[in-house]
């Protein structure tokens, strides 16, 4: 820093240190002592992947497919190469080891070979010494693509004849959940509400688009600085794709600017490892906006159908459902999402039968990933719809419904687990009906409020 | 590189003057971000629509990722790296990590340069103003709530140490 | 007119992996000379706040200042793999082997302090940067002065903690099991009102009683029940990917639009804590049961007001309108039947 920067920085406005931070925190647990990162955040100075640069860096740039279901005929990359400053137009075809990803089972590519299965799926990388250099080339690769017919809906997908997406078949993966008797449980039940819910895909958007920076070290270990959920397994799958001995490879976690799920996947890590392979040099590669809306994993879109039976005295006698998730392209962690759902779809609320399946299908829709909520999310939009009308059917309270019917220790969840001690849902329902005291509040009172 | 192409930047950054040729035709986030590696400013967008971008330009606040580079010639401009040091934070820095209102940190350059502006106008606003101040800016991660109570507490801490015209002092 | 309503909502959330994935984490601590101490743990600080949490995880386990641990996180040349962050589990998972990482590291920590004080090593306890006798506070010896001892005499100062919450699979046909090591909790409770002419609607109030099981720190538990909520909020009334043949057509900020500062509601985190034996300091992770059930909590509200009831996300003026007859045409989803979606067979 300079001298003058220095004298600068005294006249600058300062309050001295944050209150929090003149304290000495002995026992720290269960007091908001100041976070560790904090001072570097506030000041700009903390380091995000799309931060870093060396000298003799490259900027990498992906071209994204622009067919939902097609047949690659042809890649012609030579216009492309022949822009002044491109270093590397890497196709499929380029891959020193095996062309394939996945977060639970690998059934993506890292660059599409032969076929495209989504809008946004990665078809060619390219590395070039500037930006501009590096989008020129991406606008003039030229692919041929034979359109197929496409899926976009999870229950289209399930019916006999739908385009398949991959040549396992659409589904992806079936949940059953099944305990006690729903027969005897609907037959005891004086009131029965069934609906079919419906949630919308929903984007992460961390405000952080996703960045990688890869570079080769004077051992010859490949390094990888990103926004990752989990170096680790972002590490072992680099390895593959690159047909390399995992522990010459090196995953890093820099600052993160929010990952909210989408991040436990593999982002831009293997695509920029591809490229500071190839061409030797250090290589950033940062996402738009736009192209990391279109290739990275959302929150999975839902078709529920349901049945809920009560009682006369108002207990909860059975559940039924039915879940259509929508997993896009790829697996991602559709498996699990979808799975979780299938076990959430009652909330937390004990019902003696129960009945659920979860299909998890495979269309030409963007991926749907792992998402803070994880399908429980979706979940909840049908039990509480639910259990929101049959207090009302029942005219009961809807907090009195929930609080007469939530998990207790000793009670059993759909999958049959017995809830221990640490069952804080009735906890949380009375907190409620305090604070609606506290504040005054009631269910029943005029609703209209003049203009 | 296009040799034509090159303009010359003469402008005071964080109130060092800056003189050099540089690359021209592109935005005053990318001069900041990849020739004075001043990467405190971020791009969360590209479109005007985060804020992440935010700087000021002759005090006044600006989305750089909009602001075409040439724009700034003879112009002072102020990122985030001249607002305050880890031993010497700004009254919004303090605040904003006293009340936790920084969580991965992406929006916080931009949300602190938006509340300096915005204090300079108006050194007392209600909690309205200083909604109305940052809702340009998105976070996706707090809710919004702990960091428009800090910007009151900075407030606040300014008035009572009869402290105003921030940016002239930040930007001399 | 304008129309208000309140309603509630809940959520239980299975905390990690379950049903027989990995779900472990591991941590390193070393003791310096001067007492300060680093810990080493492989998973991602993603600005929840978790590299706080395991320092003052460890300050309290060795009874140091917090000010005194540095942590280094994810980095596979670097740290041990702690395994991924996701699923609510880092506080649950991590913590637990930060806690075991020290509980290692006071082995010979108290095997040489026994012997300084001549005090049986089982009765030391670490508070205050003293490693002290609880039977007779007089005989202790400063955290500081130890960690020097340690170096001079070359003992063993490092630690490593390793915690493993895999559990067994449930059955394949009737996912009958215990599915998971632990669960959370939370309810929401919202107010809100309607413009039945624009079908515009504000979330005037949104109340969150989240189980922490313990707030280890109370700020970063509310930043993620405050922040979660208006995901929540963003995905109840605004968010929606419009993807037309496998077109994702509004992938831009500018199209897709996510809760602003002018969107949201001052959110009031209520933290309850029911002490969850298996978690470190009886915590478990709040980051997703913040955001689950926002959005039904929501849509009970509006039903609470004008009658009708959401049953598709997101609540957007013009699915509102609709719902209250003010836009003729049918929306393609709710032509979807009962038949479409039959219930398979048991
Ligand atoms: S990057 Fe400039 S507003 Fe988003
Ligand atoms: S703190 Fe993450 S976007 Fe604001």
């Amino acid at each position: 820093m300079t001298g003058d920067k220095q004298a600068l920085q005294k006249e600058k406005l300062i309050v001295g240190t944050p209150q929090t931070l003149r304290e000495t925190d002995f026992d720290p647990v269960g007091k908001s002592v100041v976070r560790k990162d904090v001072i570097p955040k506030v000041t700009g100075k903390a380091i995000y992947a799309g931060d870093l640069h060396m000298p003799g860096m490259l900027i990498g740039k992906v071209l994204l497919s622009a067919q939902p279901h097609a047949l690659i005929k042809g890649i012609d990359i030579s216009a492309a190469a022949a822009v002044p400053g491109v270093k590397a137009v890497l196709t499929a075809q380029d891959i020193p080891g095996e062309n394939v990803f996945g977060i639970a089972i690998p059934d993506q590519q890292v660059l599409a070979d032969r076929k495209v299965r989504f809008i946004g799926e990665p078809v060619a990388v390219v590395a070039a010494e500037d930006a501009f250099a590096a989008e020129q080339a991406v606008s003039k690769i030229r692919v041929e693509y034979e359109p197929l017919p496409a899926v976009f809906n999870p229950i289209d997908g399930l019916k006999p004849g739908a385009p398949l997406v991959h040549e396992k078949g659409n589904i992806l993966y079936h949940t059953k959940v099944r305990k006690g008797n729903i027969e005897k449980g609907f037959d005891e039940a004086s009131v029965i509400v069934e609906n079919i819910y419906r949630t919308a895909g929903q984007d992460h958007a961390p405000i952080e688009p996703e960045a990688g920076f890869s570079w080769i070290d004077a051992e010859g270990v490949l390094n990888v600085f990103t926004s990752t959920q989990y170096a680790f397994r972002d590490r072992r799958q680099i390895a593959v794709v690159l047909n390399l001995p995992m522990n010459r490879v090196r995953v890093a976690n820099m600052t993160m600017g929010g990952g909210f799920g989408r991040k436990d996947d593999v982002t831009t890590e293997i695509l920029v490892a591809l490229l500071a392979w190839k061409t030797g040099r250090p290589v950033r590669l940062v996402y738009t906006r736009h192209e990391a809306m279109l290739t990275q994993t959302h929150r999975h879109p839902t078709y529920v159908r349901v049945r809920t039976g009560a009682n006369k005295e108002g207990r909860l006698t059975a559940m039924e459902g039915v879940i259509y998730g929508d997993t896009g392209a790829y697996s991602s962690l559709g498996i699990f999402v979808i799975k979780k759902m299938a076990l959430h779809l009652g909330g937390p609320y004990y019902y003696p039968n129960y009945k659920s399946d979860s299909f998890s299908v495979y269309t030409n829709n963007p991926i749907y990933g792992p998402f803070r909520g994880f399908g429980v999310l979706q979940a909840a939009v049908s039990h509480e719809g639910q259990i929101d009308e049959l207090a009302e059917k029942l005219g009961m309270d809807p907090l009195e419904f929930r609080l007469k019917n939530c998990l207790r220790p000793g009670l059993s969840f759909s999958t049959g687990q017995v809830m221990t001690e640490a069952c804080g849902i009735g906890a949380t329902l009375e907190r409620l009906q305090q604070y609606m005291v506290e504040n005054g509040l009631s269910f029943e009172r005029p609703q209209e409020v003049s203009a | 590189m296009d040799e034509n192409n090159l303009v010359k930047m003469t402008l005071t950054v964080n109130g060092e003057e800056v003189s050099m040729m540089a690359k021209g035709g592109r935005r005053l986030l990318d001069f900041l971000r990849d020739d004075l590696h001043l990467t405190g400013s971020k791009e969360g967008c590209g479109e005007g629509e985060c804020g992440s971008c935010t700087v000021l330009l002759d005090g006044h606040s600006v989305l750089s990722c909009l602001t075409p580079m040439e724009r700034a010639i003879g112009r002072s401009v102020v990122t985030i790296e001249g607002v305050g040091s880890p031993t010497n934070l700004h009254p919004v820095q303090a605040a904003l990590l006293d009340e936790g209102g920084v969580q991965c940190g992406m929006c916080t350059p931009g949300m602190v340069i938006s509340a300096i502006d915005l204090l300079q106008r108006n050194p007392d606003p209600t909690v309205e103003e200083i909604i109305e101040g940052i809702s340009g800016n998105l976070c996706r991660c707090t809710g919004y709530k702990k960091i428009i109570f800090g910007i009151q507490h900075a407030a606040e801490e300014l008035r009572s140490s009869g402290r105003t015209g921030m940016v002239k002092e930040a930007t001399r | 007119m304008k129309l208000r309503g309140i309603g509630v909502g809940a959520m239980m959330y299975g905390l990690g992996y379950g049903y027989a994935r990995p779900d472990f984490s591991a941590t390193d601590i070393e003791l310096a000379p001067d007492g300060t101490v680093t810990i080493w743990n492989g998973a991602s600080e993603l600005g929840q706040g978790l590299t706080t949490l395991l320092c003052q995880l460890v300050a309290q386990e060795l009874g140091i200042p917090y000010e005194d641990t540095f942590i280094i996180s994810a980095d596979t040349g670097r740290t041990p793999d702690a395994g991924p962050v996701s699923a609510s589990r880092s506080t649950y998972v991590q913590g637990n082997s930060a806690i075991k990482a020290c509980r290692d590291l006071k082995g010979p920590l108290s095997e040489l302090a026994g012997e300084l004080l001549k005090v049986d090593p089982d009765r030391l306890i670490y508070k205050d940067g003293l490693v002290q006798d609880q039977e007779d506070p007089n005989r202790s010896i400063s955290f500081h002065n130890l960690a020097g001892e340690m170096h001079k005499r070359g003992r063993r100062v490092r630690g490593s903690g390793y915690h493993n919450i895999t559990t067994a699979d449930v059955d394949p046909e009737t996912s009958q099991g215990d599915a998971y090591a632990s669960y959370a909790w939370a309810s929401q409770l919202a107010e809100v009102e309607v413009d039945t002419e624009m079908g515009l609607v504000t979330v005037l109030r949104l109340a969150s009683a989240t189980d922490a099981g313990k707030a280890i720190n109370p700020k970063m538990v509310e930043g993620q029940i405050e922040g979660g909520a208006v995901q929540g909020l963003g995905f109840a009334l605004m968010e929606e990917m419009k993807v037309e043949q496998g077109e994702f057509k509004n992938a831009k900020l500018s199209t897709y639009l996510i809760p602003t500062a002018a969107d949201v509601p001052m959110v009031e985190p209520l933290i309850v804590e029911v002490f969850d034996p298996t978690g470190p300091y009886g915590a478990k992770g709040v980051a997703e049961p913040a955001t689950i059930p926002t959005a039904p909590t929501i849509f009970n509200a509006i039903t609470n007001a004008t009658g009708k009831r959401v049953r598709s996300t997101p609540a957007s003026p013009e699915r509102v309108l609709r719902l209250l007859g003010k836009l003729e045409e049918e929306e393609e989803e709710t032509q979807l039947t009962f038949e479409d979606m039959p219930y398979p067979e048991p």
